[in-house]
């Protein structure tokens, strides 16, 4: 047993060394929640790492299960005593699992899906406009044209059914606030995100410059994601970019930070709804990665008649919805117990409805309703935002 | 000793058993990093781990344990490093954590009961949603669970106010190591069917007809290890939640650190309070570029009292530090300090291994320890901190950088870690814990008379040490096939000098014509070689029968002498 590559070449060798055994992770991990055995928890990881730098353990496929049942929700990274990047710890393993060829089948699939047809479910180009239905006048004068503004949907949201509103919303939101606006629609590429996932990082950047150049020929300087983990992406491929100064200067935006951003200056108004209450489920990415809590509370705020009520593990303490880094794909099952496990700390507070801001939180609770029987309406923020808009311009509460 | 995994899996169900060997080995570890030396003289992989889920399950488990010879082992999430919770001599490890629900709070008799496996991070949690929280909870609180805590005892957050957390436990339901449930104190399991009551009942009065009201009985459980019982629920005292109120100050000297923490104490003024030397926070990458704590002496703490009590009390914590040279930090930095309390192994980044050594001392007495401590330990790179509680003393936790990769050095530097411990001794105090590593400070540390009363308990609970074996009360190692061919090796070769060289330097021609003789003639083997292999045989037998105790008190001089004939 060699000593792992990736992680002699990125300056973490000594991380499981540095580790504390203090559990801190291990206790806030969901993949460790649900299997109740230290050796799925990063601790136990961390261990069976040593454990092979040492020589004392094999880097067998076993292992690679483990590193693999994981949602990358870098809950273990924030609690850390010692500061261990454990995410990126995590993913250089992956990459040690990709070079071993251990890669689980459901992630080789992934990966060379997006190598084929762009998008990690195998779907193709094709299809990456079937949520416009209904909508068509609209999007046809938006695709490629130049604008400062662009919409970047990502996979799920364009290709998923059940997320097809999601898009429909933003574009309505757009639409609603006057905003000038573009789409790459059918050039609209996967983000790479899923590529660092499968243990694959060389192929990211590529992802990100091309989505980005082709934006930046069209004038964007701001874009706005529909999915965190797309924003995280590019903003961390930026900041390594070889690409022109154009693509890195480019403002990116989930999109309630969009969304925020026309509230506050005064282009959105809204009709009274309902008295619903509301909570709000920070997916990991926007809240732990990009630090994005208070711009989604400030939005569900301006919104009359929403009244919004708090789960417990809020912001950067949230819990994972079970559905990022590909688990969702690798282990279902899993997934799901996750998803219900979270849906859970939604279950005992007032609200009717759960609004969130990423598309795979949106479909692992929605699922989570059925199998928990628990009825709670799942929402994006955009759906919950463009069904709050008033119907006539200049008509409801607008927000200044 | 034979384990079937599957008749722990009827006991305990199939999902909750498991003898995989990176799982058992993984349990097998707690927050220290052992030197390989330490495998020689303790079997420490556990066979099997088990997590139960109800105090019958346990019972069963228990109760296999000893008809089968089984040592077991419990644990709660391994967040101690004092080898409480880790294997000498194989067997089962029984994992506390998924008995781990908040079984009743109540409010009038403000106590809250819990299984033994919840976290104190999650029961805080709990707690202050309904406006009470807890007296005392360890700096491991984010991932330590109750049942383990109350297990080895300790100070904690809040012992600067109310004390160690034996002193916060109402009641305690356990399982003792011959199967008997018993429910010491009030453990108050509120409204709902009480199934185990009346086997409960009847398991205190036969435990109170042995213990004979010679020692409370909840410290028959708390600060024992497990080694009596396992603990399954804890009742503990709750307090109204009311203004905590950090506060942080340095100092040049750790004799102004001591002398105004002990004017704290006196004017029983703070929750908590802690303190950090200066190579500690002169290694917390934190603090860099706050020139009031960098290198400084820091002592942080809260106070948790009514908004009035606690403007008195800050106003009164400014005088006191002004008075002597302190200075106190202001209102931001007293909040990173709080929050820091639950994050002491920060700066481990830095080792990227730690030798930890824990001693209690009377706060006067650190200025001199930390005097001893800096002579001791010469050229290692080390930190202090502690905590200080409420009858004026103060634990002293020395975690000395090392690197855990360069085996031989990092081996032979653990001696580092007793030494402190006999330290200890100069200045009034003693070992933080004894759990396994510190057995032979028992005496001190319980008192000659109670530690009696505990053997004799564990006699009579658990005849042949099968719970938790060698902790607390010590015990005969278990050594690797490494140490055992030692022992052979050193008997052979001093038996051999000594017959070869003995008798012609004593000038005994006889004895040595006898000894190179041939007493068996179809083996042509000289009588010198059968009795060198019986020395060594002899030598074998001494490695097997040594105690623990025995075992360092000739592997640590060792240790010593290697460290200091290479310089260190």
């Amino acid at each position: 047993m060699t000593k792992p590559g990736p992680i002699e070449q990125s300056g973490q060798k000594n991380d499981p060394y540095v580790c504390a055994s203090c559990g801190n992770c291990t206790l806030v991990c969901p993949v460790f929640r649900q299997m109740r055995w230290e050796p799925y928890g990063p601790r136990g990881k961390l261990s069976i790492t040593k454990s092979i730098l040492e020589k004392e353990s094999e880097f067998n496929l076993e292992f690679t299960r483990k590193l693999f049942l994981c949602t990358l929700c870098e809950h273990c990274t924030t609690v850390c005593t010692t500061s261990i990047r454990l995410d990126r710890f995590w993913e250089l393993m992956r990459e040690e699992a990709k070079a071993r060829n251990l890669t689980p089948a459901p992630v080789k699939f992934a990966s060379e899906s997006i190598k084929r047809t762009g998008d990690p479910f195998s779907i193709g180009r094709a299809s990456r406009l079937l949520w416009a239905e209904g909508m068509e006048d609209i999007i046809e004068t938006r695709i490629s044209a130049k604008a400062e503004v662009a919409f970047f949907l990502g996979c799920n949201v364009s290709l998923k059914h059940p997320l097809h509103d999601v898009a429909r919303s933003m574009i309505k939101i757009m639409e609603h606030a006057g905003v000038e606006y573009t789409l790459l629609g059918e050039e609209e590429s996967c983000c790479g995100a899923p590529l660092l996932w499968a243990g694959e990082p060389e192929g990211t950047p590529t992802m990100v410059e091309k989505n980005a150049q082709a934006l930046a020929d069209l004038g964007v300087r701001k874009v706005v994601f529909s999915c965190p983990s797309c924003a995280s992406t590019w903003i961390s491929s930026m900041h390594k970019s070889s690409g022109t100064s154009a693509v890195r200067k480019m403002e990116l935006l989930t999109a309630s930070q969009f969304i925020n951003q026309l509230i506050q200056k005064g282009l959105l108004a809204f009709e009274e709804q309902p008295m619903i209450t509301a909570t709000y489920h920070d997916p990991c990415i926007s809240a732990r990665v990009l630090g994005v809590g208070k711009e989604p509370r400030n939005v569900i705020e301006r919104i009359p008649g929403i009244y919004r009520v708090e789960m417990v593990s809020t912001e950067e303490d949230t819990r994972c919805c079970g559905s990022h880094a590909l688990l969702n794909m690798i282990d279902p099952h899993l997934s799901a117990q996750i998803a219900e496990m979270r849906l859970r700390d939604a279950s005992v507070t007032p609200a009717s409805l759960l609004v969130t801001e990423c598309p795979r939180c949106e479909m692992a609770f929605d699922l989570a309703t059925i199998t928990l029987g628990y009825s709670v309406q799942i929402l994006d923020i955009a759906q919950l935002v463009a069904n709050s808009l008033s119907s006539e311009e200049g008509e409801g509460d607008v927000q200044q | 000793m034979k384990i079937i995994p599957q008749e722990l899996e009827d006991i305990v169900g199939a999902d909750n058993v498991t003898a995989d060997d990176e799982t058992c080995r993984i349990y097998s570890e707690d927050a220290a990093n052992l030197p390989g030396i330490a495998k020689q003289i303790i079997d420490n992989q556990f066979d099997v781990v088990a997590q139960p889920v109800t105090v019958k399950s346990l019972q069963h488990l228990l109760r296999y344990a000893m008809e089968h010879d089984l040592p077991i082992v419990p644990r709660g999430n391994g967040t101690s490093g004092w080898g409480g919770a880790i294997p000498v001599k194989r067997g089962l490890c029984v994992s506390l954590t998924q008995m781990n629900q908040m079984v009743h709070l109540d409010d009038y008799a403000c106590t809250v009961t819990v299984e033994a496996g919840i976290t104190w991070r999650e029961l805080l949690m709990i707690l202050e949603r309904m406006g009470t929280t807890l007296p005392v909870y360890p700096s491991s609180a984010t991932a330590a669970t109750v049942g383990g805590f109350v297990a080895s005892g300790g100070f904690g957050i809040g012992s600067a106010k109310h004390g160690e957390i034996g002193d916060q436990v109402v009641g305690i339901e356990a399982v003792l190591a011959n199967g008997k449930i018993v429910r010491v104190g009030d453990v108050v399991v509120g409204p709902q069917p009480d199934d185990l009551h009346d086997e409960a009942t009847e398991g205190t009065e036969w435990l109170s007809d042995k213990v004979g009201g010679s020692i409370r009985l909840n410290e028959v459980l708390s600060g024992t290890y497990g080694t009596l019982g396992i603990i399954t629920k804890v009742t503990l005292r709750t307090i109204p939640k009311l203004q905590l109120r950090p506060f942080a100050c340095s100092f040049e000297s750790i004799a102004d650190l001591a002398k105004v923490a002990q004017i704290m104490i006196d004017s029983a003024l703070p929750y908590h309070l802690r303190y950090l030397d200066n190579n500690h926070t002169s290694k917390l990458a934190s603090l860099i570029g706050f020139p009031a704590e960098w290198d400084k002496f820091l002592l942080a703490g809260a106070l948790h009292g009514t908004i009035y009590d606690n403007d008195d009390g800050i106003e009164a914590i400014e005088k006191i530090v002004s008075e002597n040279q302190g200075t106190l930090l202001d209102e931001k930095r007293a909040d990173f300090h709080w929050d820091e309390r639950l994050y002491p192994l920060r700066f481990k980044r830095q080792g990227p291994s730690l030798v930890p050594a824990e001693v209690t001392t009377p706060v006067d007495n650190l200025p001199d320890l930390h005097q001893d401590t800096l002579d001791r330990l010469g050229n290692s790179k080390f930190a202090v901190e502690g905590t200080i509680g409420a009858d004026g003393v103060a634990s002293y936790l020395v975690w000395i950088l090392d690197d855990e990769r360069k085996k031989f050095r990092y081996t032979i530097g653990w001696h580092r870690s007793f030494d402190i411990a006999s330290l200890a001794r100069k200045h009034e105090g003693h070992p933080y814990a004894v759990a396994l590593w510190n057995t032979r400070h028992a005496k001190v540390f319980y008192g000659e008379d109670k530690i009696a009363k505990l053997k004799q308990l564990k006699k009579d609970v658990d005849p042949r040490n099968m719970l938790n074996p060698v902790k607390v009360f010590g015990g005969r190692a278990q050594t690797a096939w490494h140490s055992q061919l030692f022992g052979f090796g050193v008997g052979f070769i001093l038996t051999f000098g000594l017959l070869f060289f003995g008798p012609s330097f004593l000038g005994l021609t006889r004895a040595g014509d006898l000894l190179t003789s041939f007493p068996l003639q179809f083996l042509h083997v000289q009588l010198i070689w059968y009795l060198s292999i019986l020395g060594g045989a002899v030598g074998l037998l001494a490695m097997k029968l040594m105690t623990l105790n025995q075992a360092l008190a000739m592997g640590i001089p060792l240790l010593r002498f290697l460290d200091k004939f290479l310089n260190r």
